[in-house]
């Protein structure tokens, strides 16, 4: 492992000593002997009137009197040390280092922290990726939840509240591409998250008061950040996975809702934790617009909080807020074009992609730093060049032998070097914010200079995942696996030998009205349906209960390593709803969330020297860290038989009227002189057809042999038929009528 | 069958055997070619039909009841009665507390007209007067042993102050120590007139050289019921009913430090200390009336939202007093309401606001013209804001961002003050440490809890009062909603809160009676919370109750059918049934007539 770094020219230039703060110092050798001389006057807002009593005296002054001494005290003690020190560095050192230690030195213990970083990196597809990344931390103080500087006091009493051990929740709009964007580096692995909100919280209680906790928690968050979180109060909603989702889980509950719609709404509140929000600083370049135009949106909140002890809640907490977004540069089209090339790369700036600069950075921040990676392979035809000597890489040798040109000199340049694969290693160039200000704005831009081809690096197993079967009753959801690399996996070393497993887990949770048969579990390895027993080496299953729970498969894979593609199907039925229980928009269908497909073999690091400057930058070191490859699958959307919503008034109605009319008849049958009616029928002249009808039914009915009347049925037979013919008229006559006017 | 056999026979069309031989069996007396058929029956009509369709109808009409039996929505038994008049009672007489009074000289009170305020005490006060001349006066039952004061300094009010409690407090435990005792003391003050001093305690003494007996009398009573009885506040003050306490009886003080541009500079502050030594003791003295917890932040980028101008004579930017409603910005100041506060806790607000660089100093003006001394202004029931500026308004101009600045200790004792003094106010208490009656000007001193005891007996007093008319309004609206909605589910434990809240109600009225202070003012607090949960329950919230259109709409499409057909089959039958009655009956005369 080679690694090369080089500090670019950094501002170290004197300041000159501000003024007031050495006042300061004096005042807290000498306290203001003006306690009689203080006077207060208040007036209070009633009625809209303002009525300023005679200035007096103030009661709670008395207090002062009493317990300033003891103050005073104290920092004469203290001033003593101070001030051999304040000497000391007064000579050795910059005026504002003294500064620093001076308020150092009044302060005790550790303070909060705040830092923020950006990461930009081009992708192959002509996108642009901006990881930001703001990093909050609070040591450990018996004040958490209560007194706070930098850090949010919203978050700390959350932490507190719901003894919160671990936590994450993102909000993602559009879906990470990981065959393009790479599914193998920490970004993919830690920031791709599945569409609408995902959450996951590790707490700190008895196992039986987790579900509680949870539901408490989910009430909170959704109030803090305007989404529906509460959704996942259900139980329902959630499950407990236990081993396929974190390596050490604890007691965790997890939980997403696809179809979350992510917006402004949400980043407010999100920006409203950081103490400069976007005001200032590397934040200010979130132009809502721009980032909401572009192919994915993440934004992420991750908090750890070391409670090791319950009942002492003296815990320290940090909390990582990632917004990850992919834009596409709008390429000024003469360059890209001039040529007929369409793979030429846009060149761009900050100010092109968000349409705003950097002005300085967030002036509480330990650290703001601006990285852009580059593929190392990029430069590959320049090994020669960069092995000549130290100075080579800094920029403008790269700038002068291979294809991209800065418009910045970066402070730092840090190369990762991976001594397995040499693909996939990337060049981070640093950029420190702090020496940008209002007049001379940071505003970064890269220009290629002829065109360049890379491809990111690939999870081992790319997983996509699809429903079969057709119609509303019932279908299969399929995973399939396919090789990243099925050309290189020959050439690759590890690949050859023939015991080399792949291991492969699968964490899905199903809603319950999609009824899973686990059962009906199928492997296909290479296009061959193979046992099950032969690659699943663990499965756990925990079935949906209806309206209870949703149904959860946890299962870890091994594969062999020069698998080409593997399938799970599972078959389903599609249960039914009560009315109450459809949402609004029923006929688009349900959501099934996105699978976790993990690969704990497989750990995405970058490979740093751990200097002093990558050690305090948290964006760096969390790249450090050792995690899993982890990916999501798409969400499916599987339709489902939806009623009629007004069905149940008209089945009310329908059933009414059937038994009314039953009812009616009933009645009427009873109460039915029919021997009287025969006689007025017998004593007309005159008898509608109907009746006859009616008559001769009634007597087929009793078994009677029906009496014909006298007259002949000829006469009046021509008589009844024009009758009708007019009646029929008529109708038609209204029926056209009523066609005409109504539309 | 059965049909042919009711039908009237007639004579003209015989229908078979059965009607033929019925009709030569009915009578030989009248001949049956006299028989009209149109107007007389030899036979009685038949009952049958008319007993059926009657039957039916009966059926309905009975099985009506229970069908809105089942239908009928849950509805608990609400004690509407009690509600009224709990609410009625509340609005109509004040709640009054008996106050025990005792004056340590020889004199006796003369009865003032008293204000029948709420909260304030009673007409059944005792008055103890001591008679201290020479030893051995008449001691009442709460006895103040004469000659435990021994001769006092008292040029030191404070001495005077803890002199007076050992004297008067261990000798007296008959009211639960809530006993308020002036004592008139005839010494050799400094000769410019009476001195009137109140204690940290429940007393109160005046002072003087050659005191006139008639003047003394007024101003001892104006101290007991100004100050003892009213917590010395003026008219202009924050009336008593808005007491910043929450249902459940907690409070959140949050603090926050606002730096309006920290690109300027901006200034950290060390609360955990300030918490510690100075606001635990307030916290603890109020403990009595409510739970209070305190938390704090720091914020940046938080300018205010209304202009400021500069005004050369007076050197500082000027915001007036026009301008407060839109001092406070809400769309940038993100004080936040606490997570730790859950449910109905009352949250205050206190803000110290550092302005950035371009409007320091910022003074607030008078509407007099001067500058507010204090430089804040409070909201009840909200908080207060304070505007601090830093020692120099000059900017940091070195290169690179500015450093983070410590307030210093003296600052922060400065704020603490003021900020402790907008909490008096918000309780309605003065913030200054003179009260000027009509008699006299009386000194009070300070405590270093903040609140002093018979001021903290002036806001429990005034709590339970609020707490208790809080929770009559309640329920009496309750009662009011419930009783207009009445196809509202009513849930069991709606009925159980109310009656809950009326017993508690009960109590502390009782108790108030009776001057128990803090076990009142807990059981009012319990009343009021009781009253809101049930107001304020989820099932009441909710607007899709079971509305009668839904049960109309559900049921009519069966019985209106239905109930057509019962009816007019009825109507149809008993008219039948009157006509066939009639021709029978005629045909009965005729025949009478003609035997």
């Amino acid at each position: 492992m080679t690694i090369q770094i080089r500090k670019g020219k950094r501002a170290t230039e004197p300041q000159c000593l501000g003024s007031q703060r050495s006042l300061n110092s004096e005042d807290l050798l000498f306290p203001n002997q003006t306690g009689d001389s203080k006077a207060a006057v208040y007036f209070q807002l009633s009625n809209g009137r303002f009525r300023p009593p005679p200035a007096h005296r103030l009661i709670a002054h008395h207090i002062v009197d009493t317990i300033a001494p003891i103050f005073f005290r104290v920092s004469r003690t203290m001033w003593l040390p101070l001030r051999l020190t304040l000497l000391l560095l007064f000579l050795l050192l910059s005026p504002r280092a003294l500064l620093r230690s001076g308020s150092a030195a009044v302060v005790s213990g550790e303070e909060e922290e705040f830092h923020e970083e950006l990461l930009l990196k081009p992708l192959p597809d002509r996108k642009v990726l901006a990881h930001f990344h703001f990093h909050s931390i609070a040591p450990p103080s018996k004040s958490n939840g209560r007194h706070h500087h930098l850090f949010p006091k919203a978050i700390s009493q959350l932490v507190q509240k719901f003894r919160v051990k671990e936590m994450e929740l993102s909000f993602t709009q559009g879906r990470w591409n990981y065959e393009r964007w790479g599914g193998f580096d920490p970004i993919s692995s830690n920031n791709a998250k599945p569409p609408g909100v995902e959450l996951w919280a590790v707490f700190d209680v008895p196992e039986d008061q987790v579900d509680a906790y949870w539901k408490n928690l989910t009430n909170s968050l959704s109030g803090l950040f305007c989404a529906s979180i509460n959704f996942l109060e259900s139980s329902t909603m959630y499950s407990a996975p236990k081993w396929s989702f974190r390596i050490t889980p604890g007691r965790l509950r997890y939980g997403t809702l696809p179809r979350e719609a992510v917006c402004t709404e949400n980043l407010t509140p999100w920006l409203k934790l950081l103490p400069c929000r976007d005001k200032a600083g590397l934040a200010a370049l979130l132009d809502r617009p721009s980032i909401y135009k572009g192919f994915y949106h993440s934004q992420r909140l991750y908090l750890t909080s070391n409670a090791s002890v319950p009942a002492e809640t003296v815990s320290g907490i940090s909390l990582e807020q990632t917004l990850t977004v992919v834009l596409q540069p709008n390429s000024p089209s003469s360059s890209s074009i001039h040529s007929g090339e369409s793979n030429f790369q846009p060149s761009w700036s900050l100010s092109s992609i968000f349409g705003r600069k950097i002005s300085g950075k967030c002036v509480l921040a330990q650290s703001s730093i601006v990285y852009l990676q580059l593929e190392k392979s990029i430069f590959s035809e320049q090994k020669d060049n960069m092995d000549n000597g130290p100075n080579s890489l800094a920029s403008e040798g790269f700038a002068g032998g291979s294809g991209f040109e800065m418009s910045l000199d970066p402070d730092i340049v840090i190369e990762e070097e991976n001594q397995s694969q040499h693909k996939g290693s990337s060049v981070l160039y640093g950029f420190w914010v702090e020496k940008y200000n209002e007049s001379q704005p940071f505003d970064l831009g890269l220009k290629w200079k002829y065109p360049v081809f890379w491809s990111s690096r690939q999870a081992p197993l790319h997983a996509s995942r699809f429903l079969m079967g057709s119609g509303n009753e019932r279908g299969a959801i399929a995973i399939l696996f396919k090789s990243a690399n099925s050309a290189d996996s020959s050439s690759g070393s590890r690949h050859v030998s023939d015991g080399c497993e792949l291991q492969v887990d699968v964490f899905q949770v199903v809603p319950w009205y999609i009824k899973v048969y686990y059962h009906s579990l199928q492997i296909f390895v290479d296009d061959e349906a193979k046992p099950i027993g032969d690659f699943v080496h663990k499965i756990q299953v925990s079935p949906s209960k209806d309206k209870t729970s949703p149904g959860m498969m946890e299962m870890l894979l091994k594969l062999p390593c020069d698998v080409r593609s593997a399938a799970l199907t599972l078959e389903f039925d599609k249960g039914f709803l009560h009315i109450d229980e459809y949402p609004p928009d029923a006929n688009q269908g349900y959501d099934i969330p996105s699978a976790v497909i993990s690969f704990p073999s497989f750990h995405s690091v970058m490979h740093l020297l751990s200097n002093d400057s990558i050690r305090k930058s948290p964006l760096l070191s969390r790249f450090q860290e050792k995690n899993r490859v982890q990916s999501y699958t798409e969400v499916l959307l599987v339709p489902l038989t939806t009623p009629d919503f007004s069905m149940p008034y008209n089945v009310i109605t329908i059933t009414c009227t059937v038994f009314a009319l039953f009812f009616g008849s009933l009645l009427n049958v009873l109460r039915r002189r029919v021997g009287e009616e025969e006689r007025y029928l017998k004593a007309g002249k005159k008898k509608g057809w109907l009746r006859v009808l009616l008559s001769r039914l009634l007597a087929k009915l009793r078994g009677k042999p029906m009496e014909e009347p006298d007259q002949p049925s000829s006469e009046s037979a021509p008589l009844i038929g024009k009758k009708l013919v007019l009646k029929v008229i008529l109708v038609a006559v209204l029926a056209v009528a009523w066609q005409f006017y109504s539309t | 069958m059965a049909e042919i056999a009711e039908s009237p026979s007639t004579t003209e069309h015989p229908l078979g055997t059965v009607g033929a031989s019925r009709s030569k069996a009915s009578s030989s007396a009248l001949r049956e070619s006299d028989v009209d058929p149109k107007t007389m029956r030899t036979t009685t009509p038949g009952l049958k039909r008319l007993f059926l369709t009657f039957s039916v109808l009966l059926s309905f009409l009975l099985g009506f009841p229970f069908l809105w039996k089942t239908v009928e929505i849950y509805r608990s038994p609400l004690p509407f009665g009690d509600m009224d008049a709990l609410s009625k009672q509340i609005e109509s007489s004040p709640l009054q507390f008996p106050c025990h009074f005792q004056s340590v000289f020889m004199t006796k009170l003369t009865s003032q007209t008293l204000e029948r305020q709420c909260g304030s005490c009673g007409e059944n006060f005792t008055l103890s007067v001591v008679v201290d001349s020479d030893g051995n006066g008449l001691t009442p039952n709460c006895s103040y042993k004469c000659g435990a004061l021994g001769a006092l300094n008292l040029g030191d009010g404070e001495a005077v102050d803890e002199a007076l409690r050992s004297a008067l407090d261990e000798s007296c435990s008959d009211y639960g120590g809530k006993l308020y005792t002036v004592v008139v003391v005839n010494g050799d003050g400094a000769g410019e007139g009476p001195k009137a001093l109140v204690g940290k305690h429940r007393h109160g003494w005046i002072s003087g050289r050659e005191l006139d007996a008639e003047a003394m009398i007024g101003r001892m009573a104006e101290m007991f019921v100004k100050i003892f009885m009213n917590g010395g506040r003026e008219d202009g003050a924050i009336h008593g009913e808005f007491m910043p306490v929450g249902a459940d009886g907690r409070v959140v003080l949050s603090f926050s430090l606002l730096n309006a541009n920290p690109d300027d500079w901006f200034y950290d502050w060390d609360f955990q200390k300030l918490d510690d030594t100075l606001l635990n003791p307030v916290i603890e003295a109020l403990k009595p009336i409510a739970n209070i917890s305190v938390e704090s932040q720091v914020l940046y980028h938080t300018p205010k939202s209304s202009f400021s101008y500069w005004d050369e004579s007076l050197g500082s930017y000027i915001f007036s007093t026009k301008d407060l409603p839109f001092f406070v910005n809400s769309n940038e100041w993100h004080l936040d309401t606490s997570v730790a506060a859950g449910g109905r806790t009352k949250i205050l607000q206190f803000v110290v606001y550092v302005p950035s660089a371009n409007e320091c100093p910022l003074s607030l003006q008078l509407p007099s013209g001067e500058i507010s001394k204090t430089n804040g202004f409070i909201s009840p029931m909200w908080g207060g804001v304070m505007v601090w500026n830093p020692q120099s308004c000059i900017k940091y101009s070195g290169s690179g961002p500015p450093a983070r600045l410590l307030m210093h200790p003296d600052d922060l004792h400065r704020i603490f003050e003021v900020l402790m003094g907008q909490l008096r106010q918000l309780f309605g208490l003065k913030s200054d440490s003179i009260y000027v009656g009509a008699a006299g000007a009386y000194k009070l001193l300070p405590s270093e809890k903040g609140f002093t005891e018979w001021e903290l007996d002036v806001l429990s007093r005034q709590h339970t009062c609020f707490n208790l008319h809080s929770s009559g309004t309640t329920l009496g609206s309750l009662s009011r909603l419930v009783q207009s909605l009445p196809r509202m589910i009513i849930k069991d434990e709606i009925g159980k809160q109310v009656k809950f809240s009326l017993e508690a109600a009960q109590l502390a009225q009782t108790n108030a009676s009776v001057g128990l202070y803090e076990a009142s003012a807990a059981s009012s607090r319990q009343a009021r919370s009781l009253a809101e949960d049930a107001f304020f329950h989820p099932s009441i919230m909710s607007v899709s109750y079971f509305s009668f259109e839904h049960c109309f709409a559900v049921y009519s499409p069966f019985f209106l059918p239905v109930s057509l057909h019962v009816l007019l089959a009825a109507l149809r039958e008993w008219r039948r049934y009157k006509q066939e009655k009639a021709k029978y009956v005629r045909w009965k005369v005729k025949q009478v007539k003609a035997a």
